[in-house]
């Protein structure tokens, strides 16, 4: 488990959350690539804290952070399609095509 | 057993096995299995965190993503369209460009993982990372702390607002539809 | 402790707990309902069901998520299995005692609910399906004032390991430091192990909720796996709140047995005794008064502790 290996995993994670990001239509799946995405932070964060900065807690707040604006992201999200969903019946990006209320 | 062949093993199952579901969570038919696809791949990522040392977070980690994936589930069978996956389900646009920028950006950020020299100090084992952590929490960065519980207390508040029903402006399913995109032609009296 | 006693020793934990449970609920069961067999009949009904089960046969629907349907009891099964393991015995006696512990168990918690929604959503049919929404908003609920009843206990002890939250009960056990904590914590073990009143998953009304569509070794093995859920339960109950080992006279492992057998007494026999509740009023007694309580609970808690 060298620190090299965590990162390229870390890349890897968010490169397929960027790519579910970019590709997915519907609102939920998009979500799902961002979480993807601060997953792969996450890890690359943890993976730099405990094997490059010799465990200084302020790695451990930051990620503390990071899941943070997890929980904000999730909320908002879904607080947001809940709201579209009411008053556009969309639920795919298709359907927003401008943002105007 | 050698420690540290047990722990190589175990890495790279968790992270073959969280790189793999990740994927899956993209490639299922259900909306319900992506959620559940993309939980394995959570605690793949948590169990990581685990075996590097930062042992709190790691399992807080998988426990927030519990509940989070339910109510992802929850949210998408309420909402979209052919939620159970009982019909095969491939809802993509600009796919090109989408598998291009995810090679793109795992190139590159490998290339900086492989080339760049980072410092080499591993976490002291010794050293409880949990009691570390909480004497940040409440210590030096208690201000950061505390601007997060604010932050997330905002956004509770944002987010019954934006999701309540009864708003200010009456019953949020009567809110502005979106016009037509062609003129009506009015009824001729 | 070695891998193989470990699991050894948590699969026989299990058993018992698993055997226990069905006994007293045969046991409350004639004591106040007058219902099941008399003398010794009541011993020998579980393994007489058991043996039933495994005769019947299963049911099939169409379409269904075979992977996910025998994952669920699985899921279940093994979370109850995580949460004995931190859960300990005697001091210096566990199967696993990390230092988040506290956590672990409440992680094994928060688990359930993936159980229970992939229990009812697998079977592609419809009551299953409604069961499963409905433990989603039940489980919801129940998590935040099961946390913050948990957590009033870790204060005295400063520490997340259960070991040491056991250890700092030697004067005085946490139900009395925290009388609000076990009433809690009780509620939410018998929500979280979804039985008697607050069995609404799988209750009557949605003829078997999530396990309508259970028959012969489905069924025993989601019943079993509910069982060792509520006996994990109910042994961290009698671990953080009834002081573990602590007791005159006896040894340190028969106390903490018995503080787990009456915390299982109380929780299963909620089933023939109360009423059962309905989701609507359950969500909001939850939220308006539970997490209130329970924050209640950790701020006086904490106060006392300055």
């Amino acid at each position: 488990m060298t620190l090299e290996a965590l990162l390229v995993v870390a890349a890897a994670l968010f490169a397929v959350g960027l790519y579910g990001a970019i590709s997915q239509q519907s609102f939920v799946m998009l979500m799902m690539g961002l979480e993807l995405m601060i997953n792969g932070a996450l890890l690359a964060l943890i993976a730099l804290w405990a094997l490059s900065t010799g465990g200084n807690p302020q790695g451990q707040m930051l990620a503390i952070v990071f899941m943070t604006v997890m929980a904000i992201e999730m909320a908002l999200g879904f607080a947001l399609i809940t709201n579209v969903y009411r008053v556009r019946r969309a639920d795919i990006t298709e359907k927003l095509r401008k943002l105007k209320g | 057993m050698n420690r540290s062949l047990v722990v190589d093993v175990l890495f790279w199952c968790f992270a073959a096995g969280s790189v793999v579901t990740g994927f899956l969570v993209f490639r299922t038919d259900s909306m319900v299995r992506a959620a559940f696809w993309l939980l394995a791949s959570f605690v793949g990522v948590g169990a990581i965190l685990v075996l590097l040392a930062a042992e709190f977070l790691g399992v807080v980690l998988i426990l927030m993503m519990a509940g989070e994936m339910l109510i992802m589930a929850v949210v998408m069978v309420m909402f979209m369209m052919n939620p159970a996956g009982l019909n095969p389900m491939f809802m993509v646009h600009q796919h090109r460009f989408a598998v291009a920028a995810g090679v793109v950006s795992f190139a590159g950020l490998s290339v900086v993982a492989l080339t760049v020299d980072f410092p080499d100090q591993p976490v002291d084992p010794s050293v409880d990372a949990t009691a570390e952590l909480g004497f940040e929490l409440l210590g030096d960065s208690m201000l950061v702390f505390q601007t997060a519980g604010v932050a997330l207390l905002a956004t509770m508040v944002g987010a019954i607002a934006l999701a309540s029903r009864n708003g200010r402006f009456g019953t949020a399913d009567e809110g502005s539809h979106e016009p037509p995109l062609e003129i009506e032609e009015l009824e001729s009296p | 402790m070695a891998p193989g006693v470990a699991v050894v020793s948590v699969a026989v934990a299990m058993a018992i707990g698993v055997y226990a449970v069905a006994v007293i609920d045969g046991i409350a069961g004639r004591l106040v309902a007058g219902a099941g067999r008399r003398g010794v009949g009541v011993v020998l009904d579980p393994p007489r069901t058991v043996v039933l089960l495994l005769m019947q046969r299963r049911h099939r629907t169409e379409r269904a998520d075979a992977q996910g349907w025998a994952l669920a009891p699985a899921l279940l099964g093994g979370l109850a299995a995580t949460g004995l393991a931190v859960v300990p015995v005697d001091r210096g006696t566990a199967v696993a005692d990390p230092g988040t512990g506290f956590v672990v168990f409440a992680t094994a918690i928060a688990f359930v609910m993936i159980a229970v929604f992939l229990h009812g959503w697998s079977p592609n049919s419809l009551f299953p399906l409604i069961g499963a929404y409905r433990y989603g908003a039940q489980a919801l609920s129940l998590q935040i004032p099961f946390l913050l009843a948990m957590l009033a206990t870790a204060l005295p002890a400063e520490s997340l390991a259960v070991m040491d939250i056991v250890e700092a009960q030697g004067d005085v056990w946490n139900v009395v430091r925290q009388p609000l904590g076990l009433p809690i914590y009780l509620m939410v073990g018998v929500g979280v192990g979804f039985w008697g009143p607050l069995n609404l998953p799988d209750g009557a009304d949605l003829v078997g909720g999530t396990s309508a569509e259970d028959a012969g070794t489905d069924r025993l093995a989601w019943e079993v796996a509910r069982a060792a859920m509520l006996f994990a339960i109910a042994a961290m109950g009698a671990a953080v709140f009834l002081g573990g080992w602590w007791g005159p006279l006896l040894p340190g492992p028969v106390w903490m047995a018995l503080k787990t057998l009456c915390l299982l007494v109380v929780m299963v026999a909620s089933r023939h005794l109360l009423a059962r509740v309905r989701i609507e009023p359950f969500v909001v007694a939850c939220w308006a008064v539970f997490i209130p309580l329970a924050l209640v609970n950790i701020f006086v808690s904490g106060a006392l502790l300055l």
